[in-house]
C-alpha cells in the first residue's frame, strides 16, 4: 500500500452534515498506473475525486488521508491546496461545453495555468501553442486564438486536457471526460489520454471504457469501494455480487431474452444498509451481512461475505 | 464587428429621426397657438396671422418640421416664440450640467453596487450577506427626491456640512462647485445603487455556480482569485443591460432631483418651458432627452458586442 511518488488514499471519507456519502475509501496510483473508478450515479466516485483535488462543494467535508509524492491532500489549508492543484495533480471534468470560460481566448487559458505557477507570460503563451499540438489539435497557432465557442466539444475537452498537463502534473483525474462527446470522438480522446498521462484516475460508468484505458479498477457501491484489483481480473471473475450484477447488465445479451438487472435502485445518500451496503438488494444477503464486509484479498480485493467464483 | 458597427449607427439614425417625428407630431398636436399665446387672448385675427407668418407656424407641418429637424443637425434648435431667444445655446449649457449630474450619479450606484452585490453573493449564505440583500430592497423602495430631501435633512439642516441647494460651476470653484454636486449625486445614485446591487448579486450568484469558475479554481485560483479573473466579465454582460436602462432611469430622476436642488440642468430648463408655456423650448429639451436614450441604448449595445465574443 505505501507508494512513496504516487498517490495513496487511506480510510477516506465524505460527508455533508449527517450524511455520510463516501465511506472509509483507500487505494494507490503508481506512477505511470492507470486506475479507474467505476459505479453508478451517487456511489460517490465523484466526490472522491473532488476530495482529492479540494473542490469538494461548499458544505461537503473530507476526512482521512490521501497523500501525492508525500504532500498531504486533505485537512490542509486552502491556501496550499491551490499551489498543488494544477501543478502537482490536475483534473478534467465531465462537461466540456460549459468548463471553459467564454469570454477569454483559448491559449490565455492553458497559458493561465502556467502563469499560475510562476512561469513567464511570453513563455506560457509559447508552450500553450504547443501543448495545444501535443493534444492534437489542428492548426494551434489559430486555435490558441479562437474562443471556446468556436470549437467542438471534442477540441474544449482537449483544450482541458492541454491544460491540465500544462506544469507536468504527478496525477491526473479523469471525471468522465468523454461520456458528453459522440462516439466517434469519444475512442480518440481515450487513446489520447491513455497515451499522455502521468499516473491517472479515470472516473466513469462506462465499463468498456474503463476496460479501454486502465490497467486496474475499483467498484464503488454506496460510497464504498466493493471491489478492487487488475481490470481483467475483475471483469472476468468478479467476486463481489454488485460487481457480477453489473457486469452481468453491461454484457450483450441474445434477441428475445431478458435483459439482466440488479433488482431494485440506489438508495438515496444516507439510506444505504448498516452492513453490507449492497445487502438490501444481493440475492444472496443472510444475516451474516449485517456486519460491515471489510475489503481483503492480495491484488484482487473483494468487500464481500458471500463472493462469486 | 465593423459590418455591426455600421448596421446598429444606422439604426441610431433612423430611430433617432423616426423619434423627432414623434416629438415634432405630440407637440403640434397639443392644443394651443404660440402666436396666440404670446398676443394673449384679446389680440385681433390679424396680429395673430402676422405674428404665425413671422414665426413660421403658417406654414404646412411637413415644411415646419424638416425645416426644424434640419436645424437640429446643426444644433440650430430654433428661435424661443417667447423669450425670443435662440434655444440651442440653452440646451448646451444645460446638457453638460445634466450629464454631469446623471453621470456622477451612475457612478455612486456602481461604487455601491459592485462591492456589495457581490459580497453579497460570496457570502449569501452569512447573515451579513442576506441583511445587504434585504437592505437593498429597502432602498429600491425609496423614491430618488426622497432621498434627496433626507440627504437634505440630515447633511445640508441638522449637520450643516453640504449646501443644501443651488449650483456652482466647475471653472468657478471646483471645490464647491464638488460639494453642490455632492447630494444630488447620493440621491440619484443611492437608490440606484440598491437597485443595482440586487442585479448584481443575482448575476455573480449565476456565475459562482459555473463550471469554468471551478476549472478556475483546478488550475490553483483561490475563490477570490478565480471570481475575479473569470467571473465578475462574465457577470458584467447581464449587469449592462441593467445600467443602460438605469441611465435613462436617471435621466428622467435628474429632471426631479435638478428641482430639489435647484440645479440648473435640463430638467430645470424642460420644467420652466413647461412653465413658460414656451412650446418650442420643451420640444428642443423632449428632443435631446430622447436622443440621449437612444444615444445610450446604442453604446449599451456596442458595449455587449466588446463584452461577448459570442456575439461578434
Amino acid at each position: 500500500m505505501l507508494t512513496v511518488d504516487g498517490l495513496t488514499v487511506d480510510g477516506l471519507g465524505v460527508r455533508a452534515g449527517d450524511t455520510e456519502l463516501v465511506r472509509e475509501v483507500s487505494f494507490s496510483i503508481g506512477p505511470g498506473e492507470r486506475v479507474g473508478l467505476i459505479g453508478e450515479s451517487g456511489s460517490g466516485k465523484s466526490l472522491t475525486a473532488l476530495s482529492l483535488m479540494g473542490l469538494l462543494p461548499e458544505g461537503v467535508t473530507a476526512t482521512g488521508r490521501a497523500t501525492l509524492a508525500g504532500r498531504d491532500l486533505i485537512g490542509v489549508p486552502e491556501s496550499r491546496l491551490k499551489r498543488l492543484r494544477g501543478r502537482d495533480l490536475s483534473m478534467v471534468f465531465q462537461e466540456p461545453m460549459t468548463a471553459l470560460n467564454p469570454l477569454m481566448r483559448v491559449g490565455a487559458q492553458v497559458a493561465e495555468v502556467m502563469t499560475l505557477h510562476g512561469r513567464g507570460r511570453r513563455e506560457a503563451r509559447a508552450r500553450a501553442v504547443e501543448l495545444l499540438e501535443r493534444v492534437r489539435l489542428p492548426e494551434p497557432e489559430q486555435l490558441a486564438r479562437a474562443y471556446p465557442h468556436q470549437l467542438s466539444g471534442g477540441q474544449r475537452q482537449r483544450v482541458m486536457l492541454a491544460i491540465a498537463l500544462a506544469n507536468e502534473p504527478a496525477l491526473l483525474i479523469c471525471d468522465e471526460p468523454t461520456t458528453a462527446l459522440d462516439v466517434t470522438v469519444q475512442k480518440r480522446m481515450l487513446d489520447l489520454i491513455a497515451e499522455v498521462a502521468p499516473a491517472l484516475l479515470f472516473i466513469t460508468h462506462d465499463l468498456a471504457v474503463v476496460a479501454a484505458v486502465c490497467e486496474r479498477v475499483l467498484v464503488m457501491y454506496g460510497g464504498r469501494v466493493v471491489e478492487s484489483g487488475p481490470i481483467r481480473e475483475v471483469f472476468t471473475r468478479p467476486r463481489h455480487r454488485y460487481t457480477e450484477g453489473l457486469l452481468a447488465a453491461s454484457r450483450l445479451t441474445p434477441r428475445g431474452t431478458r435483459l439482466p438487472t440488479i433488482s431494485g435502485s440506489v438508495p438515496a445518500a444516507g439510506h444505504f444498509p448498516g452492513g453490507c451496503v449492497f445487502g438490501n438488494r444481493c440475492p444472496h444477503a443472510d444475516a451474516l451481512c449485517e456486519t460491515v464486509p471489510a475489503l481483503t484479498g492480495e491484488g484482487h480485493a473483494h468487500a464481500c461475505r458471500h463472493p462469486a467464483g | 464587428m465593423t459590418l455591426y458597427l455600421v448596421r446598429r449607427l444606422a439604426v441610431l439614425v433612423a430611430s433617432t429621426a423616426v423619434a423627432g417625428v414623434v416629438v415634432f407630431a405630440f407637440m403640434a398636436l397639443l392644443p394651443g397657438d404660440p402666436a396666440e399665446i404670446a398676443l394673449g387672448v384679446n389680440a385681433t385675427p390679424e396680429a395673430v396671422a402676422e405674428l404665425r407668418a413671422q414665426f413660421g407656424t403658417d406654414r404646412p407641418p411637413v415644411t415646419q418640421f424638416l425645416d426644424w429637424f434640419g436645424g437640429l443637425a446643426q444644433g440650430d434648435f430654433g428661435t424661443s416664440y417667447v423669450t425670443s431667444a435662440p434655444i440651442g445655446p440653452q440646451i448646451s449649457d444645460r446638457l453638460g450640467v445634466t450629464a454631469v449630474l446623471v453621470l456622477g450619479g451612475m457612478a455612486v450606484a456602481l461604487a455601491v453596487a459592485v462591492p456589495l452585490g457581490t459580497y453579497a453573493a460570496v457570502h449569501h449564505r452569512d447573515p451579513l450577506g442576506a441583511a445587504l440583500s434585504a437592505l437593498s430592497q429597502v432602498g429600491i423602495a425609496v423614491p430618488a427626491f426622497l432621498a434627496g430631501i433626507l440627504l437634505v435633512f440630515v447633511f445640508a439642516v441638522r449637520a450643516q456640512v453640504l449646501p443644501s441647494g443651488g449650483y456652482v460651476p466647475l471653472a468657478e470653484d471646483p471645490g464647491e462647485w464638488l460639494r453642490s454636486l455632492l447630494l444630488p449625486w447620493l440621491s440619484l445614485g443611492l437608490v440606484q445603487g440598491a437597485v443595482l446591487t440586487r442585479y448584481v448579486r443575482s448575476a455573480v450568484l449565476d456565475v459562482l455556480r459555473e463550471d469554468y469558475l471551478r476549472t478556475a479554481r483546478a488550475k490553483g485560483r483561490g475563490r477570490t482569485g478565480a471570481l475575479w479573473r473569470h467571473g465578475l466579465r462574465n457577470a458584467s454582460v447581464p449587469v449592462v443591460t441593467v445600467l443602460g436602462l438605469q441611465l435613462a432611469t436617471l435621466l428622467i430622476g435628474a429632471v426631479v432631483v435638478e428641482r430639489v436642488f435647484v440645479i440648473p440642468g435640463l430638467g430645470d430648463l424642460l420644467l420652466n418651458g413647461v412653465a413658460g408655456r414656451d412650446l418650442l423650448l420643451v420640444q428642443g429639451v423632449v428632443m435631446v432627452l430622447v436622443a440621449a436614450v437612444l444615444l445610450i441604448n446604442f453604446v449599451v449595445d456596442v458595449a455587449y458586442h466588446l463584452l461577448d465574443p459570442r456575439l461578434r
